[in-house]
């Protein structure tokens, strides 16, 4: 960044320094923000869940706080698979979003016969270029990403965070 | 029971789609003026609705309740209606399924639908950013599915890879586009264009895609009138184009959610399209015209496929074999559809209706001889979401 950039002289000097959550990357993860944050206490513990509705059995994803089939509130967290299988898969070399590194491994993946999940993109991480091929079997994984600033009660406090992606199996 | 109106597209226009030295609002002036250029008789009291449609107009451009800033900027005072409205790429073609209920109905009697985008940001990194949000943004965007490309270069392999389609093939769609949107004045390509192996030989930008199978992001606004066919009859002497039927289907936000067997099947476009065509009372057979989404070359492939214009898998040879040029089965994004014109989100719907307007008024750059019936078809998002609209010179009887 050119000291340019750096002075008052140009942008929008109140916000200098200023967490601005409307341009965060990543969910608001704490229970402030949302009521599927067990899922993300659920990463923390390594394992990837969803919601399943005990009225009509529905597994729906991502996790919910209504069944979408029946719109009941009766709902139970459930383990999805760690292991899936690469359908097609992309990598790009530019223009992936700031924040992403290139290349940008993104894949289709499919969870197989009777999973309660069948299809899903997700990004790939430890994994050099060209090295997934179709077909390849990949695994969970997870990883902590930047905490933001939250006002609670007139205390600020510090929420940390983590996301998930799937890597190669070796 | 008064009998029920009939909703007709009078005409319309569109500003310069490119990289614009330009405000958003200043686009949608423009596209104002040239929608009252096209249609003479569009008087401002006239207007008793405005829609205007956008996405990124919250983000970019610091306009997050839209309508008021374009009644002001145009002079108007709606009485029925006046709303922005984002299903993001459909975002303007959606409009104009609204104001065909509300003419039909008799809430609204002349609206102007509006669609515009203000996608270029004072640095670049800003647009693809801002995509994040415009997908489901706590799932699949975070894993960095922001800009379209990555997703639909796997829905082209998958084609590739169940039907046989190739890169070649694909490349027709770009190059029947080029020749027909060279000649519009306002694409953001016009006056270029591009040959088979130009399109094998560019940059690969997201493989199997080199950079003449994706569109551009486009600034850009456009606006067309939609009216009760009494007041279409005041404002213009041009034969009548109805809007006959309207289908649009979503079923997901996110990937978990695809409705397909796999990518390269879009089983919820068959539906928007059915849907419309029911509506309509006509099938794929009586179109002579079709603009459809063509955001990257494999869409208008699968496209043509899902609308049922050609049999499933078959998308591929049928493009190769020249059926979407103007003397073709079904000639397709005469205008140069969003590859050659651009792709200000909100706007592509109007900027497409208007070309099915002018094809069936007889008044179009590449003309279809004696096109009755025309066709114009958006996909949202992630393809998330299908909008059909069809538009013929008699009413639905």
């Amino acid at each position: 960044m050119s000291e340019l950039q750096k002075s008052e002289i140009i942008g929008t000097p109140a916000l200098k320094d200023v967490y601005i959550g409307e341009m965060d990357m990543w969910p608001f993860e704490s229970p402030e923000f949302n009521r599927i944050y067990p899922f993300y206490d659920n990463l923390r513990a390594g394992k990837f869940t969803t919601t399943k509705c005990k009225q009509c059995g529905h597994i729906a994803f991502p996790p919910q706080v209504i069944c979408p089939k029946c719109w009941s509130e009766d709902l139970e967290w459930v383990e999805l698979p760690q292991r899936a299988k690469v359908v097609v898969l992309t990598e790009t070399q530019a223009g992936a979003p700031i924040g992403f590194p290139s290349p940008l491994i993104i894949a289709w993946l499919t969870f197989g016969e009777g999973a309660p999940l069948r299809h899903l993109l997700v990004r790939i991480i430890n994994c050099k270029e060209g090295e997934l091929k179709e077909g390849d079997e990949v695994k969970f994984v997870t990883f902590n990403v930047p905490a933001h600033p939250a006002e609670v009660k007139k205390e600020t406090k510090v929420c940390d965070r983590v996301y998930y992606a799937f890597e190669p199996v070796k | 029971m008064a009998q029920k109106k009939n909703a007709v597209i009078v005409g319309g226009g569109t500003s310069k789609f490119g990289v614009r030295q330009a405000h958003l609002l200043d686009m949608v002036q423009e596209a104002a003026v040239a929608c009252q250029k096209d249609v003479p008789g569009l008087k401002h009291k006239d207007v008793d609705g405005l829609i205007i449609a956008t996405t990124m107009a919250g983000r970019h451009s610091s306009a997050l309740n839209t309508a008021p800033l374009v009644v002001h900027r145009l002079g108007l005072s709606p009485t029925s209606i006046c709303i922005r409205l984002d299903t993001l790429c459909a975002g303007s073609n959606s409009a104009i399924i609204v104001a065909k209920g509300l003419i039909e109905s008799g809430i609204a009697e002349v609206v102007l639908v509006t669609g515009g985008e203000k996608v270029y940001m004072p640095q670049r990194w800003e647009t693809n950013y801002t995509q994040l949000a415009v997908n489901d943004h706590d799932w699949d965007s975070a894993m960095g599915l922001g800009v379209p490309p990555p997703f639909f270069a796997m829905i082209a392999r998958m084609h590739m890879k169940r039907y046989g389609t190739t890169k070649e093939q694909m490349a027709h769609v770009s190059v029947t586009n080029y020749n027909y949107g060279t000649d519009s004045p306002n694409a953001h390509f016009g006056g270029r264009t591009l040959t088979i192996k130009e399109a094998l030989e560019a940059r690969i930008i997201a493989d199997p895609f080199g950079l003449y199978d994706c569109c551009p992001l486009s600034d850009g606004a456009s606006a067309v009138v939609i009216a009760s066919e009494e007041r279409a009859k005041e404002m213009s002497d041009r034969p009548l184009v109805y809007v006959r039927g309207t289908g649009q289907h979503a079923t997901h936000s996110m990937s978990a959610g695809w409705p397909g067997e796999t990518l390269a099947e879009w089983p919820h476009l068959k539906k928007a399209g059915e849907v419309a065509f029911k509506n309509a009372q006509l099938t794929p057979k009586d179109i002579d015209v079709a603009q459809t989404h063509d955001c990257f070359s494999i869409s208008e492939v699968i496209e043509l496929e899902e609308l049922g214009f050609c049999q499933k898998g078959e998308g591929g040879p049928f493009v190769a074999s020249g059926a979407t040029k103007i003397d073709g089965a079904i000639p397709t994004n005469t205008d140069g559809g969003l590859l050659v014109y651009g792709h200000p989100f909100g706007a592509s719907g109007a900027r497409q209706s208007l070309e099915i307007c002018k094809q069936l008024q007889g008044r179009a750059i590449h003309q279809v001889k004696d096109a009755r019936f025309g066709l114009a078809h958006n996909l949202s998002g992630t393809c998330a979401q299908h909008t059909v609209v069809i538009y013929g010179r008699e009413p639905v009887e």
